[in-house]
């Protein structure tokens, strides 16, 4: 029973925040909801493993929770996430309108991602992965434009087809399972799996396709850049954040929980999805480097660091799996330190391209150096966070039993880190050094924009200096699975 | 004791003449008559329902004309007139409280309704149908009876759209009156029995010609089902008055070709002696072009009732290709979807009708803002619209998932591009339902505030009607293990 509060709470709670018209009222319910919440997941996880089926709706498909090591691992994640985003948004949407509708989809979707991250079977994450993307469709839409809202819809036509295309590979693969809800190291009946390999092979390949179209994998990602830009700034720190992890969770439960990495080991779609998570790490980067509208830059930043998270998991190895789910935790706190600091500098001085930035530094300092210290992170520079799960991911592709794996994966690493470096640093170099005729005032933004990013910034910093905390159970995760 | 079954076929059809003879002025006493008759109807047909299914079918025949040893009209309840009987006897009263209301702003009454329950007592003859003459009889004058209703507003369109619909309908059952004909020559007879009635001894040598005699009598069936190329008349007849579309057009009418569809398939030629062939291909194909066309033809109408009458196109041929797949999976699985599709099809047209009457406002651009000053109609239709995109829990995953399974478990090929255009239309459906639910409730652009402060929700005599119907398919969906059970049993031809 306890496994349903932290879904229901927040829904229930984000239509009362809808119905509550004072602003102070309805900002210390959605801190409170969000809590709460965040207290519910941390004692979730504590807590050993426990189930809870909610229906039957056929024979053997059944909707049911479970509280496993990977739900902890993601349930943790978004209540770090939530929170300080909320205290941002507050003074941010004060600026920009519509409190009501973006706070309750905001308190709602939270409930929404806890389900996702304790779904017991594939049936169950998948409703909750549809609604999740249909309530987060608003969140992008947000802003009211002709342009949000094609943005809107591209985002969900994306994110439905690629589920759609995951629920086919279900249809098919429910024959060859040996039992019903996920199990850590796969479910497949061994003798009719060896049976029909390529066919499942293929269902597999199909899978994490539509699944990594969440993820911001290619073919499927132009979504990701399309949404951003026109999205508020804690839409978009959530939806790169945390939304897109909810893709790599689905395709982390499919590769581990459903198929088995013995299964899957050496096969053809494994260096194929290998080869498509190489591509878009790179060019992702690119993509970045050239543009020139700031949160676009921020957007195919993320395509490109989530595909690290993807290449890590593809190795199908342990020391993949941890660098991957390292990276998944880094990469959130480091690109919502970005989304933030470029949403406050937006909501202050109203530049929107990389160019118009010069002298940012001067005169937004606290913004600019938690920018900067995300920036390092995400280049992966040590100290920082970024740094730890980097050397994670390159160590294990050197360790791949993949030919070619070692060398183009450590290859696209650097390129890709390189790159990163290209697309950051001048902002912040520009920023803090804009040349001796530039005179600026102090125009810092409040203490609700900056507190959130300060901490986000300094626990990438902190993570990375004390990476012990995270890796035990990491390693713990990675025990089970293999 | 047999007789109770010629009643929710009879009382109608008299309460209906008795209507359109007597036309009673007031409207009150309409109402209730109306009100009354139908009520009536659907406890007969319930109680012969739950009688059949206590006593087994057989227990209750009824035989209402004989024209001579082997042709009659004559009436019987199995598992498949359980299931159709029942979607009918269940929604009927619902809408025809909704259309109370809704009538008053069409006018014409008094026709109309007479009509509604003429139509209410074929409906029913199709569901309790013996055999194949008894069904092509009460099908021929469900076309009949219900032109009238499609035709009501009398103006050009509406004539087109009649016109329309008469030709395409009898042109379709003329061509499934050659199956059955031929039905009756390869087999002793016409009755309906679980896996096929045709003759083994009877039908050697004869098979090529009984399979071209098969897509005929699909297709000819098929017309009412909206298969392409025939599903032309459906789109236009979205021209009647909401409760039309609503009921028949999401409901009975189409059903009933899927209906016999089925009737044709598993109680008539027999799934085995069909399935393998090149006729099963061929209706198999045709089923998957239409999912797909009538999705994609949805995303481009932007008027809302024609967008919603395309979905129907699209959703009735999920059914159809799931009974192609000719197994008993195949039947379970369209049988499942025929029960969802008919709850939310209907409380979508619902909606639509409300939006119309209430706002005057047909096409989905017009929505903007509508959201929040019609709450239950739009809520209705977000729930409605989830449901049949295929989110789990809701009834259109159920659906979906019987329908593929079956596929999967037929190993054919085809039968996996069936599974990929449910997927794509999956996508098409989110696309075209999700449109009218953003605009609803995030309007971009200026709002004409004059205009949207005029619009309000029905009176209760339509919210109320919408409430239950949406409240009934989440229960369902919630019931969705039993339901599907029993349709299981159904197709196994247990029940």
């Amino acid at each position: 029973m306890l496994l349903i509060l932290p879904i229901l709470i927040p829904v229930i709670g984000g239509i009362f925040v809808f119905r509550q018209k004072n602003e102070q009222i309805r900002n210390r319910m959605v801190l409170c909801i969000a809590g709460v919440t965040a207290a519910l997941a941390v004692l979730l996880c504590l807590l050993p493993e426990q189930t809870v089926e909610l229906m039957t709706i056929q024979g053997a498909l059944r909707l049911s929770l479970q509280n496993d090591g990977l739900a902890k691992f993601f349930m943790a994640l978004v209540a770090l996430i939530w929170l300080p985003v909320a205290v941002f948004s507050f003074p941010y949407l004060k600026h920009a309108g519509g409190e009501r509708k973006f706070l309750s989809i905001y308190t709602m979707t939270q409930g929404i991602l806890m389900g996702l991250a304790m779904a017991r079977n594939f049936i169950t994450m998948y409703m909750f992965f549809e609604m999740m993307s249909m309530l987060t469709m608003p969140l992008v839409l947000h802003n009211g434009t002709p342009a949000a809202r094609r943005a809107g819809f591209q985002y969900l036509g994306y994110s439905v087809f690629g589920a759609g295309m995951a629920l086919a590979g279900f249809f098919v693969l429910a024959y060859y399972e040996a039992l019903p809800d996920f199990v850590a190291g796969g479910i497949l009946n061994p003798i009719l799996a060896s049976q029909h390999r390529e066919l499942l092979l293929a269902v597999w390949f199909l899978m994490v396709v539509g699944f990594g179209a969440k993820a911001g994998m290619m073919p499927m990602q132009s979504w990701l850049p399309a949404a951003h830009p026109v999205a508020p700034a804690p839409a978009s720190a959530v939806l790169s954040g945390v939304i897109t992890k909810g893709g790599v969770l689905a395709i982390i439960r499919v590769t581990y929980y459903m198929f088995g990495p013995k299964f899957l080991a050496g096969s053809w779609a494994q260096k194929a999805l290998i080869c498509l998570a190489l591509c878009t790490v790179f060019v992702g980067s690119m993509l970045a480097l050239r543009e020139q509208q700031f949160k676009k830059r921020l957007a195919y930043s993320t395509v490109s660091q989530v595909s690290y998270v993807l290449f890590g998991l593809l190795l199908l190895t342990a020391d993949g799996v941890k660098g991957a789910l390292l990276q998944m935790v880094f990469h959130a706190l480091a690109k919502d330190t970005l989304f933030l600091a470029a949403g406050a500098i937006i909501l202050s001085t109203n530049f929107s391209r990389v160019d118009q930035l010069r002298g940012i530094g001067r005169r937004m300092p606290v913004t600019t150096w938690c920018f900067t210290l995300a920036a390092l992170s995400l280049i992966g520079i040590p100290p920082m966070s970024g740094f730890v799960s980097k050397w994670y991911l390159a160590s294990a592709a050197l360790e791949s039993s993949i030919s070619w794996v070692g060398a183009a994966g450590v290859a696209v690493l650097i390129l890709s880190a390189l790159l990163t470096a290209g697309y950051l640093l001048p902002i912040v170099a520009d920023g803090f050094f804009p040349g001796a005729d530039f005179i600026a005032e102090i125009k810092e933004v409040g203490r609700g924009m900056t507190v959130p990013m300060l901490i986000f910034a300094v626990l990438a910093m902190a993570l990375g200096i004390f990476p012990g905390l995270l890796l035990r159970p990491v390693e713990a995760l990675c025990g089970l699975i293999f | 004791m047999h007789h109770i079954l010629a009643l929710p076929i009879l009382f109608p059809i008299l309460a209906g003449a008795v209507m359109l003879i007597l036309r009673p002025a007031g409207r009150r006493h309409r109402n209730l008559f109306l009100m009354a008759s139908v009520l009536l109807t659907t406890a007969f047909s319930l109680t012969g329902i739950l009688l059949s299914y206590r006593l087994g079918g057989d227990a209750l025949t009824c035989v209402l004309v004989s024209f001579s040893t082997w042709l009659s009209i004559s009436l019987k309840i199995d598992g498949l007139s359980m299931v159709y009987g029942t979607i009918v006897a269940v929604l009927w009263p619902l809408i025809t409280v909704y259309s109370i209301l809704y009538m008053e702003h069409e006018g014409q009454e008094n026709r109309f309704f007479g009509f509604w329950l003429i139509s209410f007592g074929v409906v029913n003859g199709i569901a309790f149908s013996q055999d194949f003459l008894s069904m092509y009889f009460f099908y021929e004058l469900m076309t009949l009876s219900t032109l009238p209703l499609v035709m009501h507003a009398m103006d050009e369109k509406a004539q087109y759209a009649g016109r329309k619909y008469l030709v395409y309908s009898i042109s379709g059952a003329s061509f499934a009156f050659i199956g059955i004909v031929f039905l009756l020559n390869y087999s002793s007879s016409l009755d309906f029995t679980y896996g096929g009635i045709l003759d083994a001894a009877k039908t050697v040598g004869a098979e090529n010609t009984l399979l071209v005699v098969f897509i005929c009598a699909f297709f000819g069936f098929g017309v009412k089902a909206a298969i392409f190329p025939f599903h032309g008349w459906l789109p236009d007849a979205s021209v009647a008055p909401t409760p039309v579309s609503a009921l028949l057009h999401a409901v009975a009418v189409v059903k009933a070709g899927a209906f016999a569809v089925a009737r044709l398939i598993y109680y008539g030629f027999g799934a085995d002696f069909l399935r393998g062939t090149y006729a099963q291909t061929v209706v198999m194909t045709a089923t998957i072009v239409t999912i797909i066309y009538g999705s994609a033809r949805a995303l481009r109408t932007p008027h809302l009732k024609r967008r919603l009458a395309f979905s129907t196109v699209s959703n009735l041929s999920y059914i159809l290709f799931s009974l192609t797949l000719m197994t008993p999976g195949g039947l379970a699985g369209g049988l499942t979807h025929m029960v969802y599709h008919a709850v939310i099809k209907i409380t979508l047209f619902a909606c639509a009708g409300a939006i119309i009457v209430k706002a005057g406002r047909e096409y989905v651009y017009e929505l903007e803002g509508m959201g929040s000053r019609m709450p239950v109609v739009f809520g209705a239709f977000t729930v409605s619209s989830l449901a049949l995109i295929g989110l789990p829990p809701l009834g259109g995953f159920a659906g979906k998932w019987m329908i593929a399974e079956a596929a999967v478990d037929t190993g054919e090929s085809l039968a996996y591009l069936g599974i990929a255009a449910l997927i794509l239309s999956t996508l098409l459906t989110t696309l075209y339902l999700m449109t009218v639910i953003v605009r609803g409730y995030f309007p971009v652009g200026q709002l004409d505030m004059e205009a949207l402060e005029t619009i309000h929700d029905p009176g209760r005599m339509m919210t109320v009607p919408l409430a239950l119907l949406t409240a009934l398919g989440v229960v369902l969906a919630l019931c969705s293990n039993t339901i599907i059970h029993f349709l299981q049993m159904v197709s196994l031809g247990i029940v």
